[in-house]
C-alpha cells in the first residue's frame, strides 16, 4: 500500500501502523485517495463475515442513527441445505446498506432535488432541502432508506462521508472485525479495492444485490449467495422494532 | 416460503407513506370524480343529472379542500410544502403534483363560483342577514355559460392532471413490483370515480332529497365502473398468473402466498359484486351500494399503500404493520374525517349547493 493511498480496510490499516507511526507528522493529505477524481466505493467479502454487528453499532453511533432505525445492519439467516447426503444447518450473514448506486433510482423522484449523487459517487440528502415525503425511500429497491424520527427526513448511509472527506473510513470498514468491509475508490488502480475487485472478476467473484434493477450498485460483494441476492425467499424475520416512533 | 431459510436477523423497515397518504389519494380522488359529476349539468345542462351534479359539486369541493391537507401532514412539517416551489425537480412526478393541485383547486373554485353566481344572487333576493354578502359575492349573478366553460375546462385539464400524476407517481416505483403496473393509474381512477358515485349516492340520502339516482343513469354509471374494476383486476391477475408480463408476476409471487392478501383479494371482488349487483338489481338499496362503493375506494388505496409497504424489498416475508392510534395512524384517519365533515357543513351552511329548491325553501 502506498503512502498515499487510503488505508481501505482495517486489516490493511493494522498492517501499515508501523508506517503511520513513523509518520505521524505527515499532513492529511498524506492518506487521502490518490490525486482525481475519486469515485468511491465498497467491496464486501461476505466469506469474512462473522455476523458480529459491530459495523451495525458503530453506525450508528457515528450517525447518530435513531432507536430501531439503522443505516446499516448485518442481515443473518439460518439456512438448512443437504451437503453430501446429510442436512446441515449453517448461519449466513450478509452486510447490507445503501448501494450508491450509479443509477440511483432515489435521486430522480425526490420532488425538491434533497438527494443527489456527489461527484464521488456518494449519494447523500440535503437535510435542509428535504422534505420528508418518504418518495426516495419508496424508490430504493434495496430497503436502504427511511424517515429518521428525531428529523423527519430521509435517512441513508452516506459512506460516512464526513469522515471520508477528512481522509478516514466509514465507521463500519473502521470497526470490521473480519476485514470484510474494504472501502475506496474505484479510479485508484493501486487501491486495494481497485486490486481485489480486478483480482476476483476474473474469477467472476463479483455480485451486486439485485443487478437486474438496473442501478448499477457501488457495493460489491464476494461469496455472495444467489438465494440472497434479490428478495429472500424464506421466514420472516424474528425481531423487528416495536413501535413506529422509534 | 422456503422452509431452509429462517430470517434470524434484519432491519424492519417502518410505512414510510403513512395513512395520512392513503387519505389524500382517497379525498383526490374522491374530489376528481365528483368533480366530472358536475359537468354534466353545469356545463351539458342535461336537466336530469341536475340533482347529481349539485350534490357531486359539494362532494368536489369538501373531498378537494380537505385532501391537500392530509397531504400536509404527511410532510411532519407542513411549512415544508415551500420547498416544492423553490427546489422542484420537474423529473419527479411528485413535485409536478405541486402545481397539478393548485391548478385544479383553483380551477374547481372558479368553476363552483360561477355555477352558483345565479343561486347566489337568488339568496340575496331572498333578503335576510346576509342578503348583502351573498349580493356582493354573486357579483352580478349571471350565468355566463362562457365563463363557466372556460372555468370547467381550466378545472378539468388540473383534474386530468392530478389524476395522471397520482397514477404515475406511485406507477414509477420500479422498486415495489405491485406499483409498477401501468393497471394502476386507471384503478386509481376508476375506483375514485366510484367512490365519487357513491358519496353521490350517500349525500343525496343525508343532505339531498334522496331522488338524484331516480332522473339520472347514476346506478348504471356505478354498474359500468364495477365492470370495469372487475375487468382490470382480472387483467391484472391473468398478467400474473400467464406469466406474460414477469414484472405481474413478480408482484403477485409476493402476495399470492399471504392469506392476509388473499383475504383482500377476495374482499375487493366480492365489494365490486356485490356494489354491482345493488346497482343493477336493488335501486332502493343504492344507499348500501354507495357506501360500499366508498369503502371499496379507501379499501383499495389502504391496500395498495399500507399493504404494498408492508412487502419488503430485500428481506424475508412480510412486513407487519399496527395501525397507531395517534397522529401517525388513527387519528390521522379519524381527524381528516372529521375536518372533511366540517368543511362539508360550511359548504352546505353557506352555498345555495341545491339552486332554486333552496331558495325557495
Amino acid at each position: 500500500m502506498s503512502d498515499d493511498t487510503l488505508f481501505q480496510s482495517r486489516r490493511a490499516f493494522l498492517q501499515a501502523l508501523p508506517a503511520i507511526t513513523a509518520g505521524v507528522a505527515l499532513p492529511m493529505s498524506t492518506a487521502r485517495a490518490a490525486e482525481g477524481k475519486h469515485h468511491w466505493a465498497m467491496l464486501v467479502d461476505v466469506r469474512k463475515c462473522i455476523g458480529c454487528q459491530a459495523c451495525t453499532v458503530s453506525c450508528i453511533m457515528e450517525n447518530a442513527v435513531p432507536e430501531n432505525s439503522f443505516r446499516t445492519i448485518v442481515s443473518t439467516y439460518a439456512v438448512q441445505q443437504e451437503v453430501d447426503g446429510q442436512m446441515t444447518a449453517s448461519t449466513y450473514m450478509l452486510p447490507r446498506l445503501c448501494n450508491h448506486c450509479d443509477n440511483p433510482p432515489c435521486v430522480p423522484v425526490c420532488p425538491v432535488g434533497a438527494t443527489f449523487k456527489r461527484d464521488d459517487g456518494i449519494v447523500v440528502v440535503d437535510g435542509d432541502r428535504c422534505v420528508g415525503c418518504a418518495y426516495c425511500v419508496q424508490a430504493c429497491p434495496y430497503d436502504a432508506r427511511f424517515i429518521n424520527h428525531d428529523t423527519n427526513k430521509a435517512d441513508k448511509c452516506t459512506f460516512c462521508a464526513h469522515r471520508v472527506d477528512a481522509g478516514l473510513l466509514p465507521a463500519c470498514v473502521e470497526t470490521c472485525v473480519g476485514g470484510a468491509r474494504i472501502f475506496g475508490d474505484l479510479n485508484d488502480p493501486q487501491g486495494e479495492l481497485r486490486r481485489r475487485l480486478d483480482a476476483a472478476k476474473n474469477a467472476d467473484a463479483i455480485k451486486v444485490l439485485k443487478p437486474e434493477s438496473g442501478t448499477r450498485p457501488n457495493v460489491f460483494y464476494i461469496g455472495l449467495d444467489p438465494r440472497f441476492q434479490g428478495r429472500v425467499e424464506g421466514q420472516a424475520a424474528m425481531w423487528q422494532p416495536n413501535a413506529h416512533g422509534g | 416460503m422456503s422452509p431452509s431459510i429462517v430470517e434470524v436477523v434484519n432491519v424492519s423497515r417502518e410505512v414510510a407513506w403513512l395513512p395520512w397518504a392513503v387519505q389524500y389519494f382517497f379525498l383526490i380522488g374522491l374530489s376528481v370524480g365528483s368533480f366530472l359529476l358536475t359537468l354534466p349539468w353545469f356545463v351539458l345542462r342535461w336537466p336530469a343529472w341536475e340533482r347529481v351534479s349539485r350534490i357531486a359539486l359539494l362532494g368536489a369541493l369538501a373531498c378537494g379542500l380537505t385532501a391537500p391537507v392530509a397531504l400536509l401532514a404527511d410532510l411532519h412539517q407542513p411549512g415544508r410544502f415551500l420547498n416544492f416551489y423553490l427546489h422542484p425537480n420537474l423529473g419527479s412526478w411528485m413535485a409536478w403534483g405541486a402545481f397539478f393541485i393548485p391548478l385544479y383547486l383553483g380551477g374547481l373554485v372558479l368553476y363552483a363560483w360561477l355555477v352558483l353566481r345565479p343561486d347566489l344572487k337568488r339568496l340575496a333576493d331572498a333578503g335576510g342577514r346576509w342578503a348583502g354578502a351573498y349580493r356582493a359575492f354573486a357579483y352580478g349573478g349571471h350565468d355566463s355559460v362562457g365563463a363557466i366553460r372556460i372555468a370547467a375546462v381550466l378545472a378539468l385539464a388540473g383534474a386530468a392532471l392530478v389524476a395522471l400524476y397520482t397514477g404515475m407517481e406511485v406507477m414509477v416505483v420500479s422498486a415495489r413490483p405491485l406499483w409498477d403496473t401501468p393497471f394502476l393509474p386507471v384503478q386509481f381512477f376508476i375506483t375514485a370515480v366510484a367512490g365519487a358515485i357513491g358519496l353521490v349516492l350517500v349525500l343525496d340520502r343525508f343532505v339531498g332529497d334522496g331522488r338524484a339516482a331516480a332522473e339520472a343513469p347514476l346506478l348504471r354509471l356505478l354498474a359500468a365502473t364495477q365492470v370495469l374494476v372487475l375487468a382490470v383486476g382480472a387483467a391484472w391477475l391473468l398478467l400474473g398468473i400467464s406469466g406474460l408480463s414477469p414484472r405481474h408476476a413478480e408482484a403477485l409471487a409476493q402476495v399470492a402466498p399471504s392469506a392476509a392478501w388473499q383475504i383482500t383479494a377476495v374482499w375487493a371482488a366480492g365489494s365490486a359484486l356485490v356494489t354491482l349487483w345493488l346497482a343493477v338489481r336493488h335501486p332502493e338499496w343504492r344507499l348500501a351500494a354507495g357506501l360500499i362503493a366508498l369503502h371499496s375506494a379507501w379499501m383499495m388505496r389502504w391496500t395498495v399503500f399500507i399493504g404494498g409497504q408492508e412487502i419488503p424489498k430485500t428481506g424475508a416475508g412480510y412486513y407487519v404493520y399496527h395501525l397507531p392510534l395517534g397522529h401517525e395512524g388513527m387519528l390521522g384517519i379519524v381527524g381528516t374525517a372529521g375536518l372533511w365533515i366540517a368543511v362539508l357543513i360550511l359548504l352546505i351552511s353557506v352555498l345555495p349547493w341545491a339552486g332554486q329548491r333552496r331558495a325557495q325553501a
